[in-house]
């Protein structure tokens, strides 16, 4: 391996970011560029961008912190049903508050939380076959789309889609759904 | 505004093959360096190491491929304990299946070794299980789960779902204990001839 050294060049901010950090592990900062430099190389010999990288970091990081778990996707759907017979309004109430408290802490946490929670669900929920978030002409315009989910899991995560939004200080103008299909509007 | 440009010294091999990925892309070597700081800084700043989520990437992959989504663990629990309540005997058929299920991916799969392999995903699929440990002696598999977390009806489907799979995959339960936060399975070859 070379033990040569090239100037790079970095921005004063991230240098002064990256200095703290190093020197709180630490290592110097030589050290901790040269490993994050090493590591995208080694992301993307793996076949992963850096933009693949930072999504599976939010996905990751949001469930570390959200309370994420697997799940057979099978039993999920079953137990959903099987609630929402008899307690269709309870459950759904539940989900909303759910995403009420998610919403609050992706506002909190993130610079773009609407985009860090599309990231979210394209990540954790591969049951949605499409996740479409658009801000126009002051709207939020919300759409996910899916072939498996069934009429209960729709309606479960219309409610926790809405907690989020609202969660993050939105109002619902538009809501619109059906079996797979989920269509919301949102102002501020 | 113009973006004030320290310099440092990093090891030449690395520059020069960033160097070449820029070019590839069309990025000037500095951007792209930027770019990679930065998102090592938030991955750090967020209290992710970002070497382990590389190389823990496979279970995203490997857990979409079984059949699991992400779901939210208290809203998990919720509906777990619900429908324990209104029809047990339904759930944990169910769960059962889901095991069976699940190992079977991994039979027929022409692994060398499908039950490794499907010891491995579970262990990783269990994250929010602070110790899960399943050992396998001879003939004999040895499942224990310890979390407070867990709720008694989560805990007793969930064994239901492992006792699917290790049906599965040729073993038969010949003991088990569940209850709140707590699991043990103890499941012998079908064909062993192992003295309890």
């Amino acid at each position: 391996m070379s033990k040569s050294k090239k100037l790079v060049y970095v921005s004063e901010d991230l240098i002064r970011k990256a200095m703290e950090l190093a020197r709180s592990e630490g290592k110097s900062l030589g050290a901790f560029v040269e490993e994050s430099l090493e590591l995208a190389l080694s992301a993307r010999e793996m076949g992963y961008s850096l933009e693949d990288a930072s999504k599976l970091l939010g996905v990751m990081y949001a469930n570390k912190i959200l309370g994420g778990v697997f799940v057979p996707l099978e039993v999920f759907n079953r137990l959903i049903q099987a609630v929402y017979e008899d307690e269709g309004e309870k459950l759904k109430e539940r989900w909303y508050e759910s995403g009420i408290l998610h919403g609050k802490y992706l506002k909190e946490r993130f610079e773009d939380p609407v985009e860090a929670f599309k990231g979210f669900l394209e990540g954790s929920r591969w049951d949605l076959s499409e996740v479409e978030v658009k801000e126009e002409e002051g709207l939020i315009r919300f759409r996910c789309f899916s072939t498996i989910l069934t009429e209960e899991g729709t309606e479960t995560l219309l409610k926790y889609i809405e907690g989020v939004f609202h969660g993050m200080g939105y109002e619902t103008a538009r809501s619109d759904q059906m079996k797979g299909i989920i269509i919301l509007e949102f102002k501020r | 505004m113009k973006v004030k440009r320290k310099s440092l010294f990093a090891r030449e091999d690395l520059v020069n093959r960033l160097s070449s990925i820029a070019k590839q892309h069309g990025y000037t070597l500095y951007s792209l360096v930027n770019e990679i700081l930065e998102l090592a800084i938030q991955a750090e700043d967020a209290g992710v190491n970002l070497r382990r989520i590389f190389e823990e990437r496979w279970i995203l992959e490997n857990a979409k491929k079984d059949g699991f989504i992400l779901g939210l663990e208290s809203l998990w629990y919720d509906m777990a304990e619900l429908v324990y309540e209104k029809s047990r005997d339904e759930a944990l058929k169910r769960w059962f299946e889901a095991g069976v299920w699940l190992a079977k991916r991994y039979v027929t799969a022409g692994l060398e070794r499908p039950f490794e392999s499907f010891k491995r995903s579970l262990e990783a699929y269990t994250w929010n299980v602070p110790e899960l440990t399943i050992e396998e002696d001879g003939k004999v598999v040895s499942i224990r789960i310890i979390s407070p977390r867990l709720p008694e009806s989560y805990t007793v489907l969930y064994s239901s779902f492992l006792e699917g799979a290790l049906e599965t995959f040729g073993y038969e339960v010949t003991s088990r204990e569940v209850s709140a936060g707590m699991m043990r399975l103890k499941a012998v070859g079908k064909e062993a001839d192992v003295e309890e």
